[in-house]
Parts: C-alpha cells; structure tokens; sequence
C-alpha cells in the first residue's frame, strides 16, 4: 500500500524547521519517526469495525453476570434473600457481598470498597448481590427476585452536612466526623507575607459535579479454570497491573495465577483507573460456576458507580506586592468524596500541590479534607486534582489583574515560572515553555486587542495550566520501576514490543512504535506493540497522570540500547569495524566514518539471531524521588510528595464567547490553545488530545453536572438529561504546539493527555465575565444562572 | 434491560391495522417510530401486550401539497422527510424547521409526526407549530373518521382525545393565509439532542394593509401540561400595527399565562423568562416575515 | 415463543430465530455476530449502535428486529469495498486522526455515510447539524468535521456509493 504522508504543521518543510531555527536536537534530520503525524496503527480495524472490545467477545460456555443495585443511597441491609432467584431456570449462582469482604482500593492505605456491600449500603445503586445466568434475560430476571430488606438511614449528600451531621450518622464507622482525611500543607510564613502584600483578595468556588461519559460502559470477562486455579480477566480497564493486584486480594488468589488481558478499551477519562465491581464481580462468579462470565454495564449503572470529580468548596486568597508579584496564597479546600475512598488522599493532595505551579508562589498555605457523603465515589477524571484549583486560582488573578488595573495576560506572564524552577515545596520543574505557551496563544487569538473592548455580550478570557507527567505513586507501597518493557527482534516476528502499557484510546500504541522505531532505526510499521496484559507485559502502573508517554518512552530507549549494542557487535564483525563508530538509520547498520561499510538491518538481524537466537532488550523507569518539604525550614511536609513529577506539561487557553443576554445561553466561539508537550511525538495525537480536553472541559464548564434528588437517587443517569457537549457545542479550535524540547527527558517528551484540560475552565468564566461583566463562582455556569446573574446586576446599579 | 414480553403485529393496511385497533384495544400500543415506545418500555414504565406496527401501512405515510390546498400528512411520516421537503420547506418553514431540530438525525429518521403528537409530551417540538398553523388531526377507526383541531386533541401530559379503538391516521394543515407568516423557536441547553425547556410558535396574519395584525396565534411548548395557546397575545393584538412597546406587553401577557413547572431541565422561573424572550422575538420576526410576502 | 426470521444485512441473509422484544442492536451484535455496533446508552441517546437501513441512519438500540425484516440494514462491517479497501470515509477518518477509542467510530461513520448520500457538498453547519445524535467523547468532533469535509471531496471527485 502506498504510504501517505499527511501534511501538517510539523512534518511539512524541513527547511520551515530550521528557518524556525529548531533545535538540532529537533531536527527532522535526526528524529524520522517522532515527531511526525502518523496515522494511528489501530486506526483501520477501528474504523472497520473490527477492533474487539470486551464486551464483543464471547468464550465457550460464557454465561452473564448481572449486579442487583440498592434502591437506597444510605441503609443497613437487614437481609438479602436469594432463593426465589436461585430457583429460576437458567439461574448458576448467585453472590453476595459476605461472600468476598476483603476491601479493596486503589490506594492500599485507604483501601475500604467491598466488591458488593456488606451489611450497608452507602449510595444509591451500589451493588448488593449478583447472579450468574445462562442469558442476560434470566440473569436479569433473576434480579427482580432476589429480595432485599433495607432500614434506611439518613442520607448525608453534602460535605458540609455530612460533618455537621457526624455525630447523628457515620458513613464509615472509622471514619470520624465522616472525614475521610484532612491535611495541612504550610510553606514560608503565610500571614506575614500577607500582611506585607498591597493586594489581597479572596473568593469563594465551588465546582459541580461530572463524569467522565467515556462511551464505552464498564466490560469485563472473567474465565476461571477450576483445574488449575488460573484466572484471566479481559476487562475495559486502564490500569491491569492494578486490577490484577486488587483480583489477588479480593479473590485471596496469588498474583502469579492471574492474567488481565485488555482488549480495545472504548474511553477511559479515569473512570476505569480504579477496579470496577464488574470486574471482581465477573471473576468471583467464575470461579463459582467454573465458565466464563461476562459482565456489561448499562448506561445508567455506568452513572450509579462512577468515580466522577470531585465537586470542590474552595477558600482561596492570595497576595500580590505592589508589582504584582505573588507573595502568598492561602488555600482551603473541602471536597466531597463520596461513599468510598478510591483515590481520595492523592487528590486531596494534588489539589493541594496545584498552587505552587505554573507561578511563583514563595508562601503557600493548604487546608483540606475529603468528606464522605451518600453519593458515588469520586475518584480520578481528566486532570485530576487540578482542574478545580486551576479554576479557582486563575479567575482569581483574572480580577486580581483588574484590581491592579492591568492585563491579566500581563500578571501571569510576570509570575510564570521558568525552567529549572524550585518550588517553596521542593517540586522541580526542570523545562518549561510556559511564557511561550502564554504568548501564543494571548498573540494567536489576539487577546490583548479585544480583551475589555468588545460589544456587551461578547468577551474573551484567558488562562494558563500544567500538569504532572511520569510521576511517582506510592500505591504498591514499593518503589520498583514503574514501567518496564521488553521489546523482542528477530527473523520471524520482526519488531515486537512487549509491555502492559494500557492504549485506551489516547494513542500510546502508536507513540510507543514510533519511539521505538526512532531508537531503532526503522519505520514505526515495522514495530508490533503488544500491550495490556499482565502476562505478556512486564509490569506497568497505567494509564494516569499522563505517564504513559514518558514512562515508556524511557524504559524504551533504555531497552534499546541493549538491542543497538548487540547489533552493532554482530555488524562490526561482520563489516570488520569498531562497533562503537555504527550508525543505525532507515534499516542500514553503516561505519560513520567509512560509509561504504553497510549492511541491512535484517541482515544483522539474521546473522546475530543464527546464533543466539531472538534478541531481546528490557528496559524500565522508575520515577525519580524528591522529597516534599518545605524548601526554607527543610521540614518534611504531609502529603508534600504528591504532585511532584520528573517532568511537566503546560498550556494556555484563550476562549471567546457570545452570551445571548436575554436567554443566558453562552456559545463558545472560539478557543485558541498553546501547549508545552515537550516534543510531540504524533503532533496529530497531541492535538486531537488537545482538542479533546477542551471539549471535554467545555461540556463541564457549561452543561455537565449529576443530579441527585433529597434521597441521594439519580435525577439524570443517562446522556439524555447528563449533557456532553455534541458537534453542534463544538467551537472553532486552533491549538498549538509550541516549540520545547526537555532535555531532562526521553526523546524530550512531556506530557498532553490531562494539562489540556486545565485553562479551560477559567478561560472560559474569564470570557463571561468580559462579555457580561459578571463573574461566577459556581459550575456549571447555566443559562439560568446567566440570567439571574445578570437581574442582580442590573437592580444592583439602580 | 430487556422490554416485557408482547405480541407483534404487523398489519399492512389501513382496515388491517384499525380491525387490530379495535379489537385489541388498550392492551396495544402502537408503534410508529419507536423513539417514545421503545424507550418507555425499557423503563418499564410501560409493558403493553400487544404492538402495532404501522410501518408497513403506506397509506400512513407521505406528504400531500396541493397549490392552494393546504397540505395532509400522513401519521406515519418521518421528520427526516418533513424536514427535507422542498414543499414542507416552502409552504410551512417553521414546522420543516421545527422537525429537523427533533433529537437527532437518526431519531429523525425513525420518530414519526403523528408520534410526536401521540407522545403527548409537553416538550413535544411539532405540536406546537402545528397548533399555531391551525393544524386538524383525523382520527381513525372501523367506525370511520373525526376530525378534530390539534390542540383539542392533545388534552395533557400523556393524555389524548383518542377513543378506544381510534387511532391517529393524519394531520390536515390548512393552506396558509395571504399575507401571513409563522416562525418557530427552542430553547435548551445545547443546541441538538435537546427537550426543550421551552418552545413557541406563532402565526401572524396581517389585514391588506399588510400592517394591522388580522389574527395572531401564539403556541406555546413545555410551559403547560399540553400545548397553550395564548388568548391574551391574541386580544391583545388583533386590530393593531405592532410597535416594540405592543410587542413587549404581548411577549408579558404570554408571560403571564404560561403555567411552567420546576425540573431538572430549568426551573420555571427561567421558563417564564425565556416565555417572554422567545415571544418577543417571534412576534417581531414573524410580523416581519408577515410584511414580506 | 421465537420466530425463525430473516434480516438482510450487508447484503447477507441472516436467519436467526428471535422474541418479539428483541432489539436490532442484541440481534446484531450477540445472534448475527457483527460486533462492530457498538452499544453505548441502549437509550437512543449517544448514536454508538446507528446503523443504515434502507440506507438511512437509524438508532438499533431502540429499534425492533422483527421490524427490520425486509429491509436493507448495513453496518459498519458492510462498508469495506471490494478488495477489503477502506470505504473513502473510513480513510478520511484514519488520515485525519478521527479515531481515538474508536467506540463512537463505526456509528459516526456510518452517520457520515448517510449525511454525504444525501448532500455530497455538505456547509460544515449541516455536517454538525446532521452528526450531533453521535457522541463522541475523545475527540473534541474537530477532526471528525475535518474527516467528513475531505470525504466529500474524494466522493464530489470520484462518486462513490
Ligand atoms: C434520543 C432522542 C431524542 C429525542 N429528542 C426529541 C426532541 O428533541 N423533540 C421532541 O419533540 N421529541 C424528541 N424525542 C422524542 C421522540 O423522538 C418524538 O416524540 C417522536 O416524534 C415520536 O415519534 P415515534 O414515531 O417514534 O413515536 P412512537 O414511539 O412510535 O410512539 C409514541 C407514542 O405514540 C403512540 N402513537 C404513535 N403513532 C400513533 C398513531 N398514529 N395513533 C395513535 N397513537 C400513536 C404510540 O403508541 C406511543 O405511545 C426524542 C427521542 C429520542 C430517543
Ligand atoms: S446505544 Fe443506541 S444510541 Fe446509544
Ligand atoms: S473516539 Fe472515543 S468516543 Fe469517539
């Protein structure tokens, strides 16, 4: 098949490159594989149909699982009868939560979810027994007769009741005033630093409450062989090892006798960065009834256990001295986290560690606790922990900038941090192209021609971002390499890289043939990425944080070099040179120096395999440590590592709008974005991330937010009243890459899949204030709010 | 989620498909579409025992334009079609308008008009410009006909004028008026896959002058338990050359009848609000549009 | 009690025995075996399940198998052309990176099919218009627009059906 090169920005003049005046280390000329704009690999078996997800595979044998849901957001189960269902034809078994009662959790300190609820129900619609059938009609039919009996308790669904109320109701009985955790984060000397700055202001935000939407529902197929104790879970998960660390625990089953395979995972946004009950739920009724057991979420359920955003009540207050340099802010933070804990601490953290970038904070101050309340759990959603301090902190310098009497382009670029920045929390940012990011977009959209000058109605606002990437968890409590991967050559299969890396839709198969590719001197079709799954991949944290790219871009080019090594000494003898002056390009192996001295790369590959056999290279990352602590007194602080990140990415939106003053619609018109990825390894991928993110964010800014009634029951558990942006919200986008390169980094990659989402809240609610003059303090911003917004206004200037 | 159990039925005519009516009653459910039916019955908030499937009736579909005569559409007509018609587009643009913005493109190709009327929604987009376009619905069964004013047949939230034994067979719309125009307008949260919180048509007819309102019709959608046609706009009106000041006092009037509820969608305070808006607009747009023919 | 009945798909006839209240999208995916429909509400809501009958796009998770007897149903599987080549449509999406997770994918394509039979020379504002019953969560749509945009212009050039 002929080979198309798509046009784009990157991969269209060389020469524009160097006229550009790239780096060399950029240079086309040395990289042929990253950087260009490669169409997907998985893109025609998607596109055709072919791709398999979990919920398209059948097994021999496969019967259904279906979970029976409380009715209920907050009660005791008195008693849970399953007799009537075990009769009905067709019906295997059934389970219930008694059954598998050790807790799991996606942080091992905090573990506290039971696959199904034992003794009480802390939401609505979380799962209180399940059946296996031999079709989805009977297993579902089979949930209408088990029977239930509830003592309802009261039902706390606001963090501020649910603390108020803690002496009359507990959620969790360990967990006193219904507070799942609190900390405090102090840096430099807060109130001093206040009391010297000549601005100081603060605000109060709360923001709602969405969820991912990812189209996909949960799937998962548990296949358990009685024989011989194996267990192999295909699952629309992005984090196998993790789920396969959690199956040993809830199944008391050693690690070693189960595999996770994940077919094509339809979506993820985090809402599958946790184990799901689907999952657990599938393999214990496997080894129950000795078949496969397929578990499909629906709509709805996909809405009744989502680990969505956290809505967040934030206090923050911050000081500027007379030049408008920031001197301090004081943060507090108050998150609603739902029924269970998941990823509770780190983002109550991260949101915490949010403060200190992308501007120079020298005194930082953080209050917070995550509070349980009769609602699904909150967990990891696109740019995790950061979205909502973004928010608040970036509508709070647009008015500090006001305040001041300049451009809110003008402060931020002023604080903007720099490469090589130390945080007052002992964070490093070795690279950043932050200003740049700033000015691109502030010049591209023409920001500072418009800002304040538009008709009513129309505005612009603007806001910077960042986020981690290759970070550090904790969560095995162990600091082995956080990814590792083999990558096998020889005559028969060619290129194979092997590795658990979890490719949810975000593109890291393709980036990761690409860098393999680049490093190997051949063409990323050469490359075969099998990914996903425990057992052929060497273990890997997931798809998070934004880690993937620079995880296993790292522990790529480290197996590499294994691979090179070898050839080069195979080649060497073969062409009678020093391996060490071999060059590997476009599939030769030449002498640098005496460039007649060549062979193919498959020769070499042939020679060396005939005798050794496959070659193969691992290779691994493990997040550099840093401590978090407070930088001046050397203290080491709470929580403090949390947030700190070999790497970051950073972006900057500007959005214009329209708001129909007299319905309060607001229509997003345009949106310009700049972004720091570090280098893009498929500029494509990265900006159709980007233009993802802003979507995504949009959709929360304006339209999404779950609804519950006075008893903790779903008003909108579907797409229909749960509204996702559609291609008529769709603005015009122009984002940017701008130019970086860290060279901290693997092939100087950062990160794009979460820092894209950051600015466009703010952006966004910085736009309205300039088009209506209003500032709004509460997600989502409705047309009603507008509205009223705008009556208040109006009576407020008579 | 799986729908109950039911008998199916396929008639292929018109006598077929009222003997089926007749004789099975309200145990059946027709089905057209589907884009109501099918839901609902997921939900189980409904588990008829028998459908009837009136897609393979053709006499149920089609639209009939006649220069001069009006227009009849059959009950079983998609949206799609309504909304492509160069003759729908030409002689009635609010409800062509009004049809394309149901749901989606897929919705459009299956949700029938007699459906959107037989669903007796009160966010329902095309009772509305129906109803402002003087609308009549016939009503079918072995008996034989009734025709009936659209707004007399859709009596409340899910509640019909439709005997036992009756179904909807088409909608009769009279040729527009000289020197007449009507417009139609939405409000929701996004602009596609909305039920709206709102929607409104109105039909102006200007007297030879072509200045003074002859008649006025102002519909109005999702404010009511079934379409409200607005008595005051209409006294208000008639007889007059509109001013902005005319206009902004019909826009309250209509304000003033609007009987909203609170939901998930909006609250009535802001469908009130947007009550007012929207008239405003249309009145003015369609006075306008009115003048121009 | 099932019925024995035949669906007509790609141009293929299915005999598959069903109840009444089986749905086109279950028959499809669980009975025929054609998993490329993807079910992602099962409420009509997101469009992942649309599929063309008589070549109009409809919605199988809310639609009736036994109301689908008779007619021409093609899923995404029915758009390959000859020689397993990509349908120009399906190459527009992979050349402008319309693909992420792919779930909305065969659904948004075959909407795209639909759309462009009935206006080859499709404003953006229509092609908007005419896919907003589709979610798409990854992509942000702008490419998707892009992808759809450029099949027009390979299907204006070379009339492909
Ligand atoms: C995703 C989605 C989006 C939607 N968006 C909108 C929207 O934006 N605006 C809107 O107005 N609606 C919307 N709807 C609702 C629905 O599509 C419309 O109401 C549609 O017109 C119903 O037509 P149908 O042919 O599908 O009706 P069906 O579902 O077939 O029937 C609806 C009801 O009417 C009865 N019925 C149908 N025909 C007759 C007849 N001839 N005589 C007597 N009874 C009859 C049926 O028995 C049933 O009770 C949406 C639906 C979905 C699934
Ligand atoms: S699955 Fe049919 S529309 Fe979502
Ligand atoms: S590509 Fe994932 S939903 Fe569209």
């Amino acid at each position: 098949m002929e080979k198309k090169v798509l046009k784009s920005k990157w991969n269209l003049t060389p020469e524009g490159w160097n006229l550009e005046g790239v780096p060399s280390s950029q240079d086309e000329k040395r990289y042929t594989q990253v950087g260009r704009s490669v169409p997907r690999i998985d893109g025609p078996i998607k596109v055709k149909g072919e791709a398999i997800y979990t919920g398209d595979m059948t097994l021999p044998g496969m019967v259904y699982g279906k979970i029976k849901r409380s009715t209920y957001a907050h009660a005791i189960i008195k008693k849970i009868d399953c007799c009537k269902a075990l009769k009905l034809p067709g019906v295997l078994a059934v389970l219930t939560g008694d059954e598998a009662p050790n807790k799991w959790g996606i942080v091992p300190q905090a573990a506290n979810e039971t696959v199904l609820a034992v003794g009480k129900v802390r939401f609505y619609g979380e799962g209180v027994a399940a059946v296996a059938a031999l079709d989805e009609e009977t297993a579902e039919a089979a949930l209408e007769l088990i029977e239930v009996e509830y003592e309802p308790l009261p039902v706390l669904l606001d963090p501020f009741q649910s603390m108020e109320r803690s002496q009359e109701v507990l959620i969790h009985e360990d967990s006193k005033g219904n507070i799942m955790h609190a900390g405090e984060q102090v840096y430099g000397d807060v109130d001093k630093a206040f009391a010297e700055c000549e601005y100081v202001l603060e605000r109060e935000f709360h923001t709602n409450y969405p969820q991912h939407g990812f189209l996909e529902p949960h799937s998962a197929l548990a296949s358990y062989d009685t024989q011989n104790g194996q267990l192999h879970l295909w699952a629309s998960s992005q984090i196998p090892h993790y789920l396969h660390r959690q199956m040993s625990i809830v199944l008391e089953i050693p690690m070693n006798k189960i595999r996770v395979t994940l077919p094509t995972i339809g979506g993820g946004f985090g809402g599958k960065g946790e184990a799901a009950p689907s999952e657990f739920v599938a393999c214990l009724l496997s080894r129950k009834v000795g078949r496969p057991v397929k578990v499909v979420y629906d709509r709805q359920e996909v809405f009744y256990t989502n680990k969505g955003r956290h809505p967040c009540h934030m206090k923050v207050k911050m000081g500027l001295d007379k030049d408008g340099y920031i001197q301090a802010v004081d943060f507090d933070n108050t998150l609603d986290k739902g029924a269970y804990s998941g990823w509770g601490i780190v983002v109550l953290f991260y949101t915490a560690s949010m403060i200190h970038l992308p501007y120079k904070v020298p005194n930082a101050r953080f209050r917070g606790r995550s509070v349980y309340t009769n609602k699904p759990s909150t967990g990891a959603m696109r740019g995790l922990g950061g979205v909502q301090p973004r928010w608040a902190l970036e509508c709070l310098m647009d008015e500090m900038a006001e305040m001041m009497g300049i451009s809110p382009y003008e402060l931020k670029l002023k604080n903007a941090i720099e490469s090589g920045h130390t945080c007052i929390n002992n964070m490093f940012v070795p690279h950043s192209e932050f200003k740049k990011c700033l000015e691109t977009a502030v010049k591209k959209s023409g920001f500072l021609e418009k800002q304040g000058k538009l008709p009513f109605g129309k505005g612009i606002g603007m806001a910077g971002g960042y986020y981690i990437t290759g970070t550090a968890y904790t969560l095995y409590q162990n600091y082995k390499p956080h990814t590792t991967v083999m990558i096998r050559v020889d005559t028969e299969g060619g290129v194979t890289l092997l590795c658990a890396a979890a490719e949810i839709g975000q593109g890291c198969n393709t980036v990761m043939a690409q860098m393999v590719a680049e490093e190997l001197g051949i063409q990323y079709e050469d490359v075969h990425v099998q990914s996903g799954d425990t057992e052929i991949g060497a273990f890997d944290l997931g798809s998070f944080a934004s880690r993937l790219t620079y995880a296993a871009g790292a522990a790529i080019k480290m197996a590499c070099v294994e691979i090179n090594q070898s050839l080069k000494e195979t080649a060497a003898g073969m062409l009678g040179v020093r391996a060490d002056q071999l060059v590997i390009k476009n599939h030769e192996i030449y002498s640098m120096y005496e460039i007649k001295k060549r062979i193919s790369w498959e020769k070499a590959i042939e020679v060396y395999t005939s005798i050794n056999g496959t070659l193969v290279g691992m290779g691994n990352f493990s997040p550099p440590r840093r401590k978090g602590i407070d930088i001046i007194s050397g203290n080491r602080v709470q929580g403090a590592n949390i947030g700190h990140s070999p790497t970051f990415g950073f972006s900057s939106q500007v959005h214009e709008v329209e708001v129909d003053v007299e319905t309060g619609r607001i229509y997003v018109k345009k949106v310009t974005e700049a972004g720091d990825c570090g280098t893009p390894v498929n500029p494509m991928c990265v900006d159709g991330q980007v233009e993802g993110s802003i979507m995504f964010n949009i959709g929360a800014c304006l339209y999404e937010d779950q609804k519950l009634d006075a008893s903790g029951k779903h008003l909108n558990p579907n797409f229909h009243d749960y509204k996702t942006p559609t291609t008529m919200e769709m603005p015009e986008m122009d984002t940017n890459i701008v130019e970086s390169y860290d060279h901290s980094a693997p092939f100087g990659v950062k990160e794009t899949g979460e820092g894209a989402v950051q600015p466009t809240f703010p952006a966004l609610t910085n736009a309205i204030y300039d088009a209506i003059g209003v500032r709004f303090y509460t997600l989502p911003i409705t047309p009603e709010m507008v509205l009223k917004a705008l009556k208040d206004k109006k009576e407020g200037e008579l | 989620m799986f729908l109950n159990h039911f008998e199916y039925f396929a008639p292929k005519t018109p006598a077929e498909t009222l003997e089926l009516v007749a004789c099975l009653g309200s145990k059946a459910k027709i089905l057209a579409g589907g884009t109501d039916l099918m839901v609902v019955m997921k939900a189980k908030a409904i588990s008829p025992d028998y459908l009837i499937d009136i897609n393979g009736v053709e006499e149920f579909k089609g639209i009939f334009c006649e220069q001069g005569k009006g227009a009849v559409i059959g009950t079983n007509t998609k949206l799609a079609e309504i909304q492509f018609s160069e003759a729908i587009q030409a002689k009635y643009p609010a409800l062509a308008y009004a049809a394309g913005e149901v749901g989606s493109s897929q919705v459009r190709q299956m949700a029938s008009l007699g459906g959107n009327s037989c669903n007796a929604s009160p966010a329902a987009e095309t009772p509305t410009p129906l109803v402002a376009m003087d609308a009549k619905v016939v009503l079918s069964s072995i008996l034989g006909e009734r025709e009936l004013p659209l707004e007399e047949f859709i009596l409340g939230v899910r509640v019909l004028d439709l005997a036992e034994g009756e179904m909807l067979t088409k909608f009769v719309l009279p040729e527009p008026k000289l020197k007449s125009a009507c417009r139609y307008a939405y409000m929701g949260r996004r602009d596609a896959m909305e039920i709206d919180c709102v929607n409104m048509a109105v039909t102006i007819e200007l007297e030879d002058d072509g200045e003074k309102v002859k008649n006025i019709k102002l519909v109005m959608g999702s404010v009511y338990p079934r379409p409200l046609v607005s008595k005051e706009v209409t006294a208000l009106l008639v007889g007059q050359k509109l001013s902005d000041q005319l206009i902004e006092k019909a826009a309250e009037a209509a304000q003033g009848e609007a009987k909203p509820i609170d939901d998930i969608r909006a609250s009535a305070e802001y469908r009130r609000e947007i009550v007012k808006v929207l008239a405003r607009r249309l009145i003015k747009e369609a006075y306008t549009d009115a003048k121009g023919v | 009690m099932k019925k024995l009945i035949e669906l007509d798909i790609n141009d293929r006839i299915y005999e598959v025995a069903i109840d009444a209240r089986d749905l086109l999208i279950d028959v499809i995916r669980n009975k025929v075996g054609l998993t490329g429909s993807k079910k992602g509400c099962g409420d009509g809501d997101c469009g992942a399940c649309t599929v063309l009958i008589d070549g109009k796009p409809e919605l199988s998770c809310i639609k009736l198998a036994i109301a689908s007897q008779g007619k021409k149903i093609t899923t995404i599987e029915g758009l390959v052309q000859e020689g397993g080549q990509l349908h120009p449509i399906q190459q527009a999406y992979v050349d402008h990176g319309a693909v992420q997770c792919g779930f909305c994918t065969p659904g948004m394509i075959l909407s795209s099919k639909a759309l462009l039979d009935r206006n080859p020379d499709p404003t953006e504002h229509y092609i908007k218009h005419e896919l907003s019953g589709n979610i798409c969560r990854c992509t942000g749509y702008k490419r998707i627009i892009e992808a759809v945009e450029a099949a027009a212009k390979v299907w204006s050039k070379e009339g492909v059906q």
